[in-house]
């Protein structure tokens, strides 16, 4: 590398950092449409979130550490476990995984500048916030949704919860799910056309494959609750019949709605970290996954197959034998496909050569607590043993092993593994250590005793228990367990923040991991990449020559593409350079969709249609304004002409 | 800027082809990973915790009144039976994982398998056999021995196969028990004859709720315009404990019932006596009046007498039954007159309002509930 | 899987030199932006976003009109006794007018895409007229539909109006796509983004067009 050469590269790079130049403070943060800004705004919020939610499940521990507590009365424990299992669901683990990994990743993973769509990404955010503080407002006007995260009718009817806390619940899902459509749409098209040129399909990270599955799943199935939430408002607010027996309606409409989308959810909570574990496998055992199109395609076939199980969830309603046999029989297949990516995941780790380091450890603690979980699945594929232990404690510590076990775990180990990158420091490694096993063994204590208790009788829901049943041993076990793995969280946490003062810099690659975010700077800058980087494989960062050529083209200015805020857009299969997109910059419209959103949930809520309506048109006429700027760049040399000269500008 | 970048790429092993890459040789290790001796500690204290909590659990999960392990019906033998031979197929299938990912600890500084090395064939090999061949057959037997077999025990009794018909009306939070074809009411209780099948009809009076009785039978769900039936029979005498399993409001923690299975002949003579109006004795005579002029008949029937509501539980014979409130606190005089007194203390949320009673009418109430035999 | 020019050393996707790629969001005249999009191989953003956007809402009505013969089949009647059945005459010409502007749209979108902002105004305009029309009549006999089958009255009526009313709600939505696209190719004229946006809502015309037909074969369905 000659001396003359680098001048020339520092003056691109300079070019590209005034041309993304991000506006500073709180209005920068109010009208960004970085994706990285974006994801740690999620970041943080769905963090917050998951405080809240992790709070209620320490009240309903300590609620049931023993008999006959009075620490809630059952209308609080009531919100409390549904506002739980809402919290971690809706505003947690598919925010921080959609809206925090995937929009912080998913660019940097492909070689792409931003998502494809930015300014619809930020609403994204903006819709998923207001959603979260819709709910919450439930929660602290003492209105919170009480019919369980499931909201079975008649229970969650007019007639037996007349207050607002069922219109909550119904009017908040529709709304947060307004969000996660959105961010759907914009990562399944990030993902399709943004990719690096060369790039193909089959050269993408697993990661990709994995979000790209959740993210079809989520345009799909979410309509399902959008539908039945729908209907319980229209119910409860205008009088419809939907769910109502005396007039020719059905209660099982509800279950079936909701289970057509509460099955194929399940499937978009896991497979994002099924993507996080492969990418965090192959980093830490240094070889490439074992039958990389396998497992890809096992995602892909999870996702898809996902929706043809949901019955599983009504085998105590009922229903004809053939019906429940027929979707057991569906819901024993899906095990293949995620049989074979467990393996796959253990057998790379056994050819290997494994450095157990924190993130490793998370998934292995994943791939531990996935297998009981799924063991536990199959074990209520057999109809026979649902019929009993269905809406028992076996079923809540089968979910929650795969989706404490299955979703977070791999969610902190993504974080302890990504935070040299966004952060640029490496965090204490011993710590980082230590919050593993107390959060391991605390996962362990609190939700394998579950099972038993389950089995002994004790059924979900119950806000205390009496002492002669017999469940008094394992439930006190359980809430230490609990309080151990608060611990081990909050462990967790603080060890992230003193490492971001006290942790030592981290590098481009502390890990030589092999997808493209590691050729970047750590924190990357605005623009990601100064030239879009080359690919011929999928495990882009071990091909030394292409890197190699990557900075020969900075130097010559080569793929640069700093006339605007521009990324490449390939063709779907192939990944061949297609066009060059100017991508919007700040944006005002984001923000001030969400916020006129926000006001019109609150007025549908208190029934105040026709100013709803009202908002309903401000909210037309702010998207029509939203296009009144278009996406603009500057000309400038095309990509393969000359480059900058010594004392051009 | 650029050089130090490129002199690290430089310094990378050279380029491989596609699907034979290999990232440059592992940094140095520090010592507070888990393979340093403090870390190798940490795992033996985390092993030794888990076991207990795990031998803790298996055991302290056996054999409670509600325990479906426990089984005392055919149907629900063939359950427990089922979830013994899963335990140990899921106990063989976790240990097998565990021990592969010990093995690829022991073996963290070699790369390959033991004995086979990296020999792709043979890894491809291992996934395709463990992900998808053996899975395939383990869920074939499972499906067999589950859905085709032992559905047969658990579905639904077939028309005209049983010899007895009860009715159970699942209600915010207790349990309203009828006998068709005879005048038989009663609450929270249910009799049934040793050695008989019993068809159980679960139907609900307003949100759904859920039939449980694990040691007799799986759980049904009572969903309003359903009527969904289970099967009931057991050789051994004895009170079985049921509890409400679907979410149905604020005492869903509160609705559990009694399943007393006799022998035919005390059954019969049990069902005529619930089948027979309220037997007031002419003593207590001022004690009905009381209940009457209260109010208590609006909600709650005696039969054969004026009071002939049907809100709450039948109270024709309260006295024959062992516990109140739906088996959350025994039926004593004290007890009663405490519930009849204050309900809402007891079980805050359910539907019986207070009365304003004093507590000396409280107690003639009781009193004369407790004459009803 | 063929890698493409990235196969090429030192020009990772690169353009043959001297010649720009396709580029869009510049402010140019139509006849450029079409030029851009003719030389374009892929679908474009916008497009497939619409087009991810339809697979939602066909989600939505095929949920819709599944409920609603799941409830009528629960039902013993259907329609229960005192609603009346529905008519097929007038909704089915009115869906048919419905259809029948799929083809200004299909015209607007080849007017786009030649690069002529005034033909593809003129097309849109005379679609969302009919289309307006449209959704104005049916709003009027939604009204009287709420007087002779209250949804109020039987989970028919719900599942009857709900459908109803939401598939007007789509239509309504696509006239106001139109009208604002109509706004913007008047105040700043076709570019490269606008006929991404033409072709996007030409895409949602056509699927909510098809919905009207299934919406139509579901309402009608008792009277079949």
């Amino acid at each position: 590398m000659n001396t003359v050469a680098a001048p020339a590269a520092r003056r691109n790079l300079d070019r590209l950092g005034e041309v993304w130049q991000e506006r500073r403070g709180l209005l920068g943060w109010l009208t960004t449409t970085d994706h990285k800004r974006i994801g740690l705004m999620y970041f943080f919020t769905t963090l917050a979130f998951f405080a809240a939610g992790g709070t209620e499940a320490l009240l309903i521990r300590t609620q049931l550490i023993g008999p006959e507590q009075h620490l809630l009365t059952p209308a609080a424990y009531d919100e409390i476990f549904t506002m739980h299992g809402i919290t971690m669901i809706f505003l947690f683990v598919i925010p921080m995984t959609t809206g925090a990994f995937g929009n912080y990743l998913l660019p940097l993973m492909i070689g792409a500048r931003d998502m494809a769509f930015p300014r619809m990404n930020a609403v994204s955010f903006w819709i998923f916030l207001g959603s979260g503080i819709f709910v919450y407002i439930a929660l602290a006007t003492g209105q919170a949704p009480n019919a369980g995260w499931f909201d079975y009718v008649p229970l969650a009817s007019k007639q037996y919860d007349p207050g607002l806390n069922i219109d909550f619940y119904g009017y908040g899902l529709i709304f947060n799910g307004i969000s996660s459509t959105a961010a759907a749409i914009n990562i399944i098209v990030t993902i399709f056309k943004l990719r690096a040129p060369g790039m193909s399909l089959s050269r993408m990270p697993l990661f990709c494959f994995a979000f790209l599955a959740a993210a079809f799943s989520l345009v799909f199935a979410l309509p399902s609750l959008t539908l039945a939430a729908l209907f319980l408002e229209l119910d409860r607010q205008l009088g419809f019949h939907f769910y109502d027996v005396a007039f020719g309606g059905d209660p099982l409409l509800w279950q079936n709605l909701f289970w057509i989308f509460g099955h194929p959810e399940v499937y978009i909570i896991i497979l994002p970290a099924f993507g996080i574990a492969t990418s965090i496998i192959p980093t830490f055992v240094h070889r490439e996954m074992v039958l990389f199109p396998l497992v890809a395609l096992a995602e892909l076939l999870v996702a898809f197959l996902g929706f043809g199980v949901w019955v599983h969830h009504m085998f105590a309603t009922g229903l004809a034998t053939l019906v429940t046999v027929y979707f057991a029989a569906a819901s024993l297949i899906i095990v293949i496909p995620s049989a074979i990516q467990i393996f796959a995941w253990i057998t790379t780790i056994l050819v290997g050569t494994p450095d157990f380091k924190t993130p490793l450890l998370w998934i292995i603690g994943f791939i531990v607590f996935f297998v009981i979980g799924g063991l536990s699945g199959i074990t209520v594929a057999a109809i026979p043993f649902d019929q009993q232990v269905n809406a028992s404690y076996y079923i809540v510590a089968h979910f929650h092993f795969v989706i404490f076990g299955g979703a977070v775990f791999p969610i902190l180990g993504g974080m302890y593994y990504w935070f040299p990158k966004v952060t640029g420091r490496m965090y204490h490694e011993r710590i980082g250590q230590l919050s593993f096993w107390l959060s391991f063994v605390g996962t362990m204590v609190t939700f394998f005793p579950m099972h038993f208790v389950g089995i002994d009788g004790m059924p979900r829901r119950v806000f205390t228990y009496t002492a002669s049943a017999g469940w008094t041993a394992l439930n006190l076990l359980e809430s230490i367990g609990s309080y151990v793995l608060a611990a081990g969280l909050l462990l967790v946490i603080v060890n992230l923040l003193v490492s971001l003062r006290t942790g030592r810099p981290a590098g481009r690659d502390p890990w030589h991991g092999a997808t493209l975010e590691w050729e970047t700077t750590s924190p990357p800058p605005a623009y990601n990449y100064a030239v879009i980087p080359t690919v011929s494989s999928a495990y882009p960062m071990w091909d030394a020559g292409d890197r190699e050529r990557d900075e020969a083209r900075l130097v010559r200015g080569e793929g640069l593409l700093a006339r605007g805020h521009e990324t490449p857009a390939t063709t779907v299969q192939d990944g061949t350079l297609d066009e060059v997109l100017a991508m919007p910059a700040h944006s005002v419209w984001p923000p001030l969709v969400g916020l006129l959103l926000f006001v019109c949930f609150v007025m549908l809520l208190l029934a105040h249609f026709v100013i709803a309506a009202a908002v309903g048109g401000a909210l037309a006429a702010t998207v029509l304004a939203w296009h009144s700027s278009e996406p603009h760049s500057e000309p400038a040399p095309a990509l393969g002409e000359s480059p900058v000269k010594d004392g051009a500008a | 800027m650029a050089s130090p970048l490129l002199g690290r790429l430089l310094a990378r092993s050279a380029r491989h082809t596609e699907g034979q890459q290999r990232p440059p040789a592992p940094t140095p290790r520090d010592p507070g990973t888990v393979t340093s001796r403090r870390g190798v500690r940490r795992l033996r204290c985390t092993a030794t915790v888990l076991c207990l909590a795990f031998g803790a659990s298996a055991l302290a999960g056996c054999g409670g009144r509600q325990s479906i392990v426990a089984p005392h019906s055919k149907q629900t033998s063939v359950i427990a039976e089922l979830w013994w031979w899963m335990l140990g197929a899921a106990t063989i299938v976790f240990l097998g994982t565990v021990g592969l990912l010990g093995v690829a600890f022991l073996r963290r500084r070699t790369s390959g398998l033991p004995v086979f090395g990296e020999n792709e064939r043979f890894t491809s090999g291992l996934v395709i056999m463990f992900g998808i061949v053996i899975p395939i057959v383990v869920l074939l037997v499972l499906f067999g021995a589950s859905d085709i077999y032992a559905i047969r025990y658990s579905q639904a009794p077939a028309a005209r196969s049983t010899k007895l018909t009860v009715d159970i009306v699942g209600r915010q939070w207790w349990w309203e028990v009828s006998y068709p074809g005879t005048q038989a009411v009663t609450a929270n209780e249910v009799h049934i004859p040793t050695g008989t099948r019993v068809q159980v009809v679960a139907t609900t009076g307003d949100v759904i709720h859920s039939l449980w009785v694990p040691q007799l039978a799986r759980k049904i769900d009572m969903i309003p315009g359903y009527e969904n039936r289970i099967l009931f029979d057991t050789p051994t005498a004895g009170r079985y404990l049921g509890q409400c399993s679907e979410f149905c409001g604020l005492e869903h923690a509160r609705m559990r019932l009694t399943v007393v299975a006799e022998p035919p002949s005390a059954f019969r003579t049990w069902l005529a006596n619930m089948a027979k109006p309220a037997a007031i004795p002419a003593r207590s005579r001022a004690a009905e009046q009381l209940f009457m002029s209260r109010g208590c008949g609006g909600c709650h029937e005696l039969r054969g007498t004026a009071a002939a509501g049907r809100v709450g539980p039948d109270l024709t014979h309260l006295a024959s039954r062992s516990t109140l409130a739906a088996v959350t606190i025994p039926n004593t005089p004290r007890k009663l007159a405490e519930w009849i007194q204050d309900p809402q203390a007891i079980k805050p949320g359910n539907h019986m309002p207070d009365l304003g009673l004093s507590s000396s009418e409280a107690r003639e109430i009781a009193s004369f509930l407790e004459e009803l035999r | 899987m063929s890698p493409g020019p990235a196969a090429t050393p030192g020009s990772a996707g690169a353009a043959p030199r001297g010649e720009m790629p396709p580029r869009t969001g510049i402010a140019d005249t139509g006849l450029r932006a079409a030029k851009l999009a003719t030389e374009r191989r892929a679908v474009p953003n916008g497009v497939w976003g619409m087009a991810l956007f339809l697979c939602a809402e066909t989600m939505l009505f095929a949920g819709l009109i599944a409920s609603y013969f799941y409830l009528d089949f629960r039902a013993p009647r259907w329609p229960p006794a005192g609603a009346p059945l529905p008519e097929v005459r007038g909704p089915a010409i009115l869906t048919a007018v419905l259809v029948a502007t799929t083809v200004p749209i299909v015209f607007a979108s080849r007017r786009a895409r030649a690069g002529s902002r005034d033909g593809t105004i003129a097309m849109l305009a005379i679609a969302t007229l009919v289309q307006a029309g449209y959704v104005a009549y049916q709003l009027h006999a939604l009204v009287g539909e709420l007087h002779t089958t209250p949804p109020q009255s039987s989970a028919y009526a719900s599942s009857l109006i709900a459908l109803l009313a939401l598939h007007h709600a789509h239509v309504l939505l696509g006239v106001l796509l139109n009208l604002g696209m109509i706004f913007w190719l008047f105040a700043k004229g076709l570019t490269g983004y606008r006929l991404t946006g033409v072709r996007a809502i030409a895409l949602y015309w056509y699927v909510v067009n098809t919905i009207a037909v299934a919406v139509l074969l579901t309402t009608i369905s008792p009277s079949l």
